[in-house]
């Protein structure tokens, strides 16, 4: 298909209109929980520095977040109720945010796993054919550098540390990578669509591909007995290409933090 | 380990002693420095570890302290 560029949403074919409005938003909520995450580790995290590293990777998230909602004016959302009126089962945010994680080996998870994944997404928009998101990835992508570094750094650490300390960050892989994998999507729904279209470079199976061989490193190094990443099951069966989540995987983030990330208890001095 | 980290504001100026972290390897010591001091515009960040710093003199403790 011959790719179009697209200086606005009108411009582009409705189907394609609706596949990158909610990847948009799939991606604005991703962050916002993601800096919501880290955010809750400024403080409690096993150093004085990480836990700075921890206050900037929030704020940058957060910036990402708002530069991606603001996007969706271009596509007649209210972007209010977007980012303060909706219930958790509305939110597309990544399954693996769901909950706050269990302890520091689960923000580390988190920050080399899924903040990894989202970046592989974005990178693959440097080239899309919709300008205006096309011309947000390269700053988002500038700033997620050392977010990567932060998170391999910390994983590698966990791989020369004792093996209980590599045992808890493993078996947090275990329980990231399929919700993780999953999330790039089936070969052949929207993600070809989007491939298709000129949005996103790559198809689902190119990105799972990309983001593996990013954190394969870590991976081995960290994961007693990880069995090879082709071995990581691929749950799709009933996947839902819309909110980008696995069939059974819970309504979505808990309450207390939609809450918060709502800002319900400040609705008072919210300035639009 | 303590790092030192240097950087500064622009292309060609004197390279400026901003402060330090504490970090169990080079890897985090480069991060820990990005996340703390980034809040300003630098041209360009360096670190190294305290321990890698020889003194040359000092006024009050005698001429030269290359041998002590």
């Amino acid at each position: 298909m011959a790719t179009t560029l697209a200086g606005s949403a009108a411009d582009l074919r409705a189907d394609v209109r609706e596949a990158v409005r909610d990847l948009v938003l799939v991606l604005a909520d991703s962050k916002r929980l993601l800096g919501f995450r880290y955010g809750a580790w400024i403080l409690g995290a096993p150093e004085l520095e990480t836990g700075i590293a921890c206050a900037s990777m929030a704020q940058d998230e957060w910036g990402h977040a708002r530069l991606m909602y603001a996007l969706l004016k271009d596509f007649d959302e209210d972007v209010d109720r977007l980012e303060h009126a909706r219930p958790p089962r509305e939110y597309r945010s990544m399954e693996v945010l769901d909950r706050e994680p269990d302890d520091w080996a689960g923000v580390v998870g988190l920050n080399a796993l899924a903040d990894t994944a989202l970046s592989v997404q974005l990178a693959a928009l440097q080239r899309c054919g919709y300008l205006p998101l096309r011309q947000r990835v390269e700053k988002l992508l500038a700033e997620e550098q050392y977010h990567r570094a932060h998170g391999m750094a910390w994983a590698r650490r966990y791989a020369a540390a004792t093996p209980a300390a590599r045992e808890a960050f493993a078996s947090v892989a275990r329980a990231t990578l399929p919700p993780l994998l999953a999330w790039f999507g089936p070969q052949d729904g929207r993600g070809a669509l989007l491939a298709n279209a000129g949005i996103c470079e790559s198809a689902p199976d190119e990105l799972r591909r990309g983001f593996l061989a990013l954190v394969a490193p870590v991976l081995e190094a960290t994961a007693v007995a990880w069995p090879v990443a082709e071995a990581v099951p691929l749950e799709l069966d009933g996947f839902d290409e819309v909110r980008r989540r696995r069939a059974g995987a819970g309504e979505g983030p808990d309450a207390e933090t939609i809450t918060r990330v709502r800002g319900d208890r400040n609705r008072d001095f919210l300035l639009e | 380990m303590v790092y030192e980290v240097f950087a500064r504001k622009a292309r060609g100026d004197r390279l400026q002693h901003i402060g330090s972290v504490s970090a169990p390897g080079d890897e985090l010591a480069k991060v820990y420095a990005h996340a703390t001091y980034d809040e300003e515009k630098w041209f360009d960040m360096w670190v190294a570890p305290r321990d890698r710093f020889l003194e040359v003199f000092n006024v009050d403790r005698g001429v030269f302290v290359g041998e002590r």
